[in-house]
């Protein structure tokens, strides 16, 4: 007999009055279930409940202008395989494409990664990278949150209790890109994962690290350190004060010393990708 | 919570979902409880590739997937892709270039290339493009040169 049992609810109002009666600390939220099965597998959760939002109108995205609002159950290969999406956010794309392998990411979704609030998340920097916001559904109603206030630790995000992702929300397309540093490409995680992004709104790039422990983290350059089009020194400069901003982190993936070298190469790369993406731009 | 009675279909044979337990997976309602025992169990987290199968026409581990939520859901295995026109090129691929050795993986790596030659025209199937859909498939034998000419092959016969 199965230890849980699986509550699908077929709306929003549903979902959340069904979380708000339910026991503190017995339930589960599935979403893809990429990560969340493997902890019931190795028995590190015992939940009673999980609560799927399968049946929820949450795995679709849509447009707003420029911006863009994914739902948090949308599977990745779906936004991987969208030739809009692919072109106004390719830093996304990048990310996307270095979680797991496609398989894989038939079932991993956004709102999922962000549950979890892994430190080794891909998605995570590049939507620091990207300002994103996530919009929240509980039972005081719905609210917005930058991801940057949401991530704040792993396996806990900052949500209050009852309370769903709902989407997330990309404010506008920016030339980006995602690198990062591991052993396999679909079967490891980032020992670094570094995205940058730059914004035509206040003409100012953000570089975000991730992949080492306790979390993602975001460098907003004023725009005289690390201009739209910066020269050698002032990038080999903004990239050398980014890494040491990385925590000195050593587990068995990498060294803390070894994570810092390689996210100075790393930043300087991504801010070159996303800058050759601006060629022809103002 | 559903009014109509939860199923699936696998292979195009509508599977009754009520007697399947909230934590089965779906690899193990395959082999054990329908012995399809095609679809091979590797790692069990997410890590191998030997458990893909589609779903809706997009390869899936099956390890990572509870049957339950694929309430309405379409799902093709390794003993389904001779009836469907990628996967029979594939599988025609793989025997006319001796790609297989113990054949653990073979069945995850069918699947995964039938998905994505399913869906991608002609054209569009580069080398490097169907190699790099295939990362997350793993063969023990090392037995890739082989693997990476039959998959060539697929690419160039499959409609």
């Amino acid at each position: 007999m199965s230890s849980f049992d699986l509550v699908a609810p077929a709306s929003e109002e549903e979902a959340v009055a069904w979380l708000a009666r339910a026991p503190t600390g017995e339930t589960a939220v599935l979403a893809g279930g990429t990560d969340l099965l493997n902890d019931l597998e190795e028995q590190r959760i015992a939940p009673r409940h999980l609560l799927s939002l399968r049946r929820l109108p949450w795995n679709r995205w849509s447009w707003t202008g420029p911006a863009l609002t994914i739902g948090s159950t949308t599977p990745l290969v779906d936004l991987e395989y969208d030739p809009k999406i692919r072109s106004e956010f390719p830093g996304l794309i990048g990310a996307i494409e270095a979680v797991g392998s496609v398989a894989l990411r038939a079932r991993a979704t956004l709102g999922g990664n962000l549950g979890r609030s892994g430190s080794a998340s891909d998605l995570i920097p590049m939507l620091l990278a990207l300002d994103a916001s996530a919009e929240i559904v509980g039972p005081s109603g719905r609210r917005s949150v930058p991801v940057d206030a949401l991530v704040v630790a792993s396996r806990r995000p900052a949500l209050d209790p009852g309370e769903l992702i709902r989407s997330v929300l990309l404010p506008e397309p920016r030339a980006s890109a995602y690198l990062w540093q591991r052993i396999r490409p679909a079967q490891d995680v980032s020992h670094v994962g570094v995205a940058a992004a730059f914004s035509p709104g206040d003409g100012r790039w953000r570089i975000a690290l991730g992949g080492v422990p306790p979390r993602a983290i975001r460098i907003h350059p004023g725009a005289s350190e690390l201009p739209g089009r910066p020269s050698k020194a002032a990038l080999e400069a903004a990239a050398r004060r980014a890494a040491e901003r990385l925590p000195l982190a050593t587990d068995l993936r990498a060294t803390g010393e070894y994570r810092r070298l390689v996210a100075h190469a790393l930043v300087i790369r991504a801010v070159e990708a996303a800058g050759a993406m601006r060629e022809g731009a103002p | 919570m559903s009014a109509v009675p939860a199923a699936l279909k696998v292979n195009h044979r509508p599977v009754d979902l009520e007697g399947v337990p909230a934590d089965e997976r779906l690899l193990d309602t395959l082999r054990w409880r329908l012995e399809l025992r095609g679809t091979k169990e590797g790692c069990r987290s997410g890590g191998c590739g030997a458990c893909t199968v589609l779903v809706d026409g997009r390869p899936t581990l099956s390890c990572l997937t509870l049957t339950r939520e694929l309430d309405g859901r379409e799902v093709t295995t390794i003993e389904g892709a001779p009836d469907h026109p990628a996967g029979r090129a594939v599988l025609e691929a793989f025997e006319s270039e001796g790609a297989v050795q113990c054949g653990y993986c073979t069945p995850g790596f069918v699947m995964a290339l039938t998905g994505f030659l399913g869906r991608t025209p002609r054209g569009h199937r580069s080398t490097e493009r169907l190699l790099r859909e295939l990362q997350g498939n793993l063969c023990r034998c090392t037995g890739y040169a082989a693997i990476a000419r039959a998959v060539d092959r697929a690419g160039r016969e499959a409609p």
